[in-house]
């Protein structure tokens, strides 16, 4: 067994010096993947290694030898290579080509054994060759081609396999088909591959390392998601400004970076027009007042972690399903029934189970919710769709393609998006992204409107103006539909307003002309309670093209009150005189899940209320959805802060996660945050690092391996912890309590804490500190605590305990008695939700309708 | 590949390959009955003028066209693999002239200082002359990628050969002039024993290192790249190749002057009916074909206009012109 493939400070080029000081280490049973621009060294590296180019310094090893040392027929037996270009030998049938594989093994003339003949023959039958190995080399497909000369790889019986672009030329089919011989050969056979790539969307997936090269030196070696980081890719291609929209969705382009472009340079449109347009604009984008909510929990953020690991492949499942137990335990308040947890976790086991069904099928499903009018209840159906098919264990997101209302939310990312579709992505368990929703139109006046595109703000448009603009948006909402598609079993999307505004249907995005795109099944819902249900979806139907029409695959009759059979005449009729099947009589659900408070201006608040928390608002702030349990309490505020003279005199401080530690304790550094902080903490003020912010709460963080900024930096120095950043992400559950509590917070020693953590680095801790979480993940001192647990306050517990005994401490007293456990509360009604809609809707049916 | 094929085929050459060389003894200015000639070579009739004319005149040519042939088809076989192209051959590449030059100007020199040229001096020189415009071949294809323009280089430093060698056929004695037209003509005509026995050891030598070398050659098929992966000495193999059919052309021209074509045409054929590109068959297939063409255009060159003779390269030509020609018009459209 070989050791796999390892260079040191190798240095490559052909005249001169192209690359230098090259480090790989390639093991058995990975796929190491060399990424750059165009004539960065990956082929001249791959050529050195096949021993093509000599190389210019270093050693190349293979196990432990030095690979100059080696013979030729040695290294044969060991490295296999396969290249770009398809080679053109006359008269040669693909068995023979294969068979070519076998010569390190032969004698002096090169004439095959028994045994070889017999490897070859398996090869090809495990290859699916057999229809073509008689065939002549040159009259089979380039595909095919290069599946015979992986074949003839195999044949080698290599322990490294190399490999330059070796799905350059190939159609989609025949990319898939060699990268899965490829990844087959290294999971199952535990060879070393090393290649070159020019996809870097297919490299990202296929490889467990990557190698991006560019002028001079190897730029940043790691796991997939160490190196496509965005801005990075972006750099090493050189294309840091240009918009590669056209290549539609690119797994390492964060979505809101495929907005219309980066902010600031698009032209402000601002063009008065006609106020009829505008009016019927607004109209046709109905309000989603009906469905607002906000006050997000952990648990979005858990979901799509875990979400994360199920998507990672099939092997992981279970793995990922018991993580997701814990994560589940972990979002439930400790107060909460045990029998709710039991159920939620079922409900994810029989997820496990349903997508291993479904995970064969490319991309997913679309079903669309249109309605005969605004306020038809699209929105809650929809949402009670996503929570039914969810719990049905599918993958499911909601989309909308344009939204318009005032209120808005921002996401984690700080992007903004429609509500509806926040309280719909909620209601299937995954994160709001703004690919969900990625036009928003907030009213600025009544003939204009500010239009957000992907979550940023791309200008002010009059509604003129816009229905013009509307049609270059297509790309923009599709490529958000595409990414949804490609991470789910299903997306339920919504329509807006009316799909027959017949004046407004040219260029239609948002009704027929986007289920037309995403070739959703539509659902006509119709609104009982406002009266005129027949002419409601009859005379919508009447009113749809035939094309169109063909589109609607069943009714709703929504917001009926009272006894439901009294209205099955009236199914009949609708199904007699429309031709279409009735999918159930909805009734008057009284569901609340809307949010007192607006999130919009969450990082904007500055009412300082009689208990005051401030957190800094970092510039990689990560999971400040740790403190929204404060805002739940009335007298509490939550303000977050970016400068020295805005922290004013708090109860508490937070510092919050991070997504770079070091960066931002610079840039606190340069705000002068940390004197700031220094005097609240020798003002005995109760502060709180969470993750990141523990991190810079201690001495020193430093980053050996270069996972960050590859300095170390002083720390506040305010715990005596040091940290080092590591390459290994921890990313755990956790389960524990809260071992000892020092200064005013003695109150909450031994609560019990459900969290979980994610991050880069360990932190030890030297001097004399309490155990603040157990587990050594948290320490404190006086009134300071630094943990890496996030959802740490989340227990009501713990959350009231830390303001009563804070209050205590600065003689102020808060009253926390009326604080609501929002997120159980929001939780039953979503579950009411669904059991409504699939206790009044033929579910099977809407399965069927969309072909599951 | 298929192997019966190729077996067959093989048998097949060797076959034709006898018979053949038994017409071309068969016939001649001198008619001779059909019991007797075969008599004379089953070793019944030891003596006689016939026996004379067959045994020193006849056979030894026979058999030179035999060794020449093979060794000329197999010498455009390798300089096939080693340029990957299928339209050149060691006349094509102006190897044959220049060993022809290098020849013209060693018999010139010595007949001045009255020394005859011994068949070993022939062909030392003629392989001199065959390496100087292979490595200015090899140059050329080193600068330049594109087969076309190796070709067309390689027949322009054939007639720049072939021009010098006439200059220098101009200003010989006279006496020599014939002797030298003719073998700058080429021609099998004169053969002896000696020669032959120095031609079939330096050829059947080449042919057993060019059949040591099938395996690499058959991993060679698909480029450098792919052979030096398999293990394959690329270096080593470059150089035998350049080797063996340098000494190969040489050899011949020494002998026969340049004989042109057989080297492009008959490997060619030899792919086409096996229908496979292994060198393992190739190898003997080509010498076996070169060998029974050959045989068969002498035959032809000297029966024809009997008594005169035209030049082999005269005969070879009318009959693998066309061959090349269909092979370019099939490579062309195929393309």
């Amino acid at each position: 067994m070989t050791e796999g493939l390892q260079t040191q400070n190798l240095t490559i080029g052909y005249d001169t010096d192209l690359v230098k000081d090259i480090c790989i280490k390639a093991v058995p049973g990975t796929v190491t993947t060399l990424i750059g621009p165009n004539g960065c060294g990956k082929s001249t590296l791959l050529k050195t290694l096949t021993g093509e180019l000599k190389k210019k310094g270093g050693t190349v090893l293979i196990g432990d030898t030095d690979m100059s040392m080696m013979k030729a027929s040695e290294i044969a037996s060991k490295l296999a290579m396969l290249m770009t270009a398809s080679v053109k030998p006359e008269l040669m049938t693909c068995r023979e080509v294969v068979e070519t594989g076998r010569y390190p093994y032969t004698g002096f003339l090169g004439i095959l054994s028994e045994e070889d003949k017999k490897i070859t023959q398996r090869v090809i039958e495990e290859t699916g060759l057999q229809d073509i190995a008689d065939r002549e080399f040159l009259n089979v497909s380039d595909g095919q081609r290069q599946r015979v000369m992986l074949s003839r790889a195999i044949c080698q019986m290599p322990e490294i396999l190399v490999l330059d672009e070796p799905t350059s030329y190939l159609d989609i089919r025949y990319k898939v088909d060699i990268l899965e011989n490829i990844k087959r050969l290294a999971c199952d056979n535990k060879l070393t591959v090393i290649m070159s790539l020019h996809e870097l969307d297919i490299a990202m997936k296929i490889s467990d390392f990557v190698v991006a090269m560019g002028e001079w030196c190897v730029k940043r070696t790691g796991t997939p998601t160490e190196v496509f980081e965005e801005r990075f890719i972006r750099e090493l291609y050189g294309i840091r400004n240009m918009d590669i929209g056209l290549l539609g969705n690119m797994p390492w382009i964060s979505p809101d970076e495929l907005s219309l472009s980066t902010d600031g340079d698009v032209p402000v449109l601002s063009l008065l027009t006609n106020e009829k347009t505008g009016r019927k604009e607004s109209a046709e984008n109905e309000s989603v007042s009906e469905s607002v909510l906000s006050s997000l929990t952990e648990k979005n953020a858990e979901c799509k972690e875990i979400e994360e690991n199920i998507s990672d492949g099939s092997d992981v499942l279970s793995s990922s399903i018991n993580i997701d137990e814990k994560f589940t335990d972990a979002s439930l308040n400790a107060s909460s029934k045990s029998d709710k947890i039991v159920s939620t976790q079922k409900k994810y086991a029989e997820g496990g189970d349903k997508l291993q069904k479904t995970s064969k099928r490319k991309g997913a499903v679309a079903v669309m919710v249109q309605g005969t009018m605004s306020n038809a209840g699209k929105s809650l159906i929809a949402a009670g769709l996503c929570r039914v098919f969810s719990r049905d264990g599918y993958r499911v997101a909601p989309f909308k393609s344009q939204n318009m209302a005032l209120n808005s939310f921002i996401t984690e990312e700080g992007l903004e998006m429609g509500r509806a579709q926040v309280v719909q992505a909620e209601c299937a368990g995954v994160k709001p992204d703004v690919n969900m929703n990625p036009v928003l139109l907030k009213p600025t006046n009544d003939t204009g409107s500010q239009v957000i595109i992907k979550g940023k703000v791309s200008g002010n448009m009059s509604a003129t103006e816009y229905f013009k603009h509307k049609k270059e948006l297509i790309p923009k909402i599709m490529s958000s539909y595409e990414y949804l598609k490609a991470n789910n079993d299903i997306i339920v999307i919504e329509g807006a307003g009316s799909p027959v505004e017949l004046n407004l249907k040219k260029d239609d995005i948002v009704n027929m002309g986007l289920a037309e795109m995403t070739d959703a099944s539509v659902i006509l819902v119709g609104d009982i309670d406002r009266g005129g249900i027949f002419p409601q979806l009859l005379g919508t139907l009447e009113l749809l093209e035939d094309k169109e029409r063909n589109r609607v695959k069943g009714l709703i009759v929504n917001k009926f009150r009272g006894d439901i059979s009294l209205f099955d005449e009236g199914v009949k009729i609708l199904e007699e005189k429309g031709h279409k099947k009735v999918l159930g009589v909805v009734p008057f659900m009284d569901i609340n899940i809307e949010d007192e408070d607006s999130l919009t201006e969450r990082f904007e608040k500055r009412e300082e209320k009689n208990f005051d928390i401030a957190v800094i608002k970092l510039p990689h702030i990560s999971n400040f959805t740790d403190f929204y349990v404060f805002e739940e309490i009335k007298e509490v505020s939550v303000r977050y802060v970016t400068k020295q003279e805005d922290i004013g005199n708090p109860d508490i401080l937070i510092i919050p996660g991070t997504k770079n530690t070091i960066f931002d304790l610079r840039w606190l550094k340069e705000k002068g945050l940390d004197k700031k902080i220094i005097s609240l903490y020798k003002g005995e003020t109760v502060i709180f690092g969470i993750c990141g912010g523990y991190q810079m709460l201690g001495n020193s963080i430093s980053d050996p391996f270069n996972v960050e900024q590859g300095e170390s930096e002083e720390g506040l120095g305010l715990l005596d912890v040091d940290t080092v950043m590591e390459e290994e992400k921890v990313r755990t559950s956790f389960e524990g309590i809260i071992t000892d509590a020092t200064g005013c917070l003695k109150n909450i020693k031994d609560c019990k804490v459900n969290g979980y953590e994610i991050h880069m680095g360990r932190t030890a801790c030297k001097g004399d500190l309490k155990e603040f979480t157990s587990n050594q993940t948290g320490y404190c001192r006086g009134n300071v605590f630094g943990s890496y647990v996030h959802g740490l306050f989340d227990n009501k517990e713990i959350f009231t305990g830390i303001i009563k005994a804070v209050a205590g401490k600065n003689s102020k007293t808060v009253d926390t008695k009326d604080c609501i456990d929002w997120y159980m509360y929001k939780k039953s009604q979503y579950d009411k939700l669904a059991d409504c809609i699939r206790n009044s809707l033929d579910i099977k049916g809407i399965y069927e309708m969309m072909g599951l | 590949m298929n192997k019966k094929r190729c077996a067959l085929i093989l048998a097949f050459s060797l076959f034709l390959m006898l018979v053949l060389v038994f017409i071309s003894i068969l016939s001649g200015s001198v008619k001779m009955p059909f019991d007797e000639v075969l008599g004379i070579l089953l070793g019944s009739q030891k003596e006689g003028i016939n026996y004379n004319i067959i045994y020193n005149i006849r056979l030894p040519r026979a058999v030179a066209a035999v060794f020449l042939g093979g060794g000329l088809a197999l010498s455009g076989y390798l300089l096939q693999t080693f340029f990957n192209n299928p339209i050149v051959g060691p006349f094509v590449l102006g190897i044959s002239s220049g060993a022809k030059l290098s020849v013209a100007l060693i018999m010139i020199g010595m007949l001045r200082y009255g020394k005859a040229v011994n068949s070993v001096e022939m062909v030392g020189a003629s392989f001199l002359g065959a390496m100087l415009v292979m490595f200015f071949v090899l140059f050329m294809s080193l600068k330049v990628r594109n087969m076309s323009v190796l070709v067309v280089s390689g027949i322009m430093i054939g007639y720049i050969c072939s021009a010098i060698t006439d200059m220098v056929v101009t200003f010989a004695d006279d006496s020599n002039i014939i002797n030298l037209h003719n073998w700058s003509m080429g021609s099998l005509s004169g053969m002896e024993w000696d020669d032959v026995v120095i031609m079939g050891v330096l050829i059947i030598l080449c042919f057993v290192l060019a059949f040591a070398m099938s395996k690499s050659m058959g991993a060679y098929r698909l480029g450098e790249a792919y052979a030096r992966n398999m293990g394959v000495n690329i270096r080593f193999l470059r150089v035998m190749l350049i080797l063996i059919s340098s000494l190969l052309a040489a050899c011949v021209t020494a002998f026969a002057g340049p004989v042109s074509f057989v080297g492009i045409a008959v490997p060619h054929l030899m792919r086409q009916i096996t229908k496979t590109s292994s060198p393992f068959v190739l190898i003997p297939a080509s010498f076996l074909g070169g060998a029974a063409v050959t045989v068969f255009c002498d035959c032809v060159a000297r029966t024809v206009f009997a008594p005169t003779e035209v030049s082999i390269s005269s005969v070879t030509a009318v009959f693998l012109v066309p061959v090349v020609i269909a092979m370019l018009y099939k490579r062309g459209r195929g393309n």
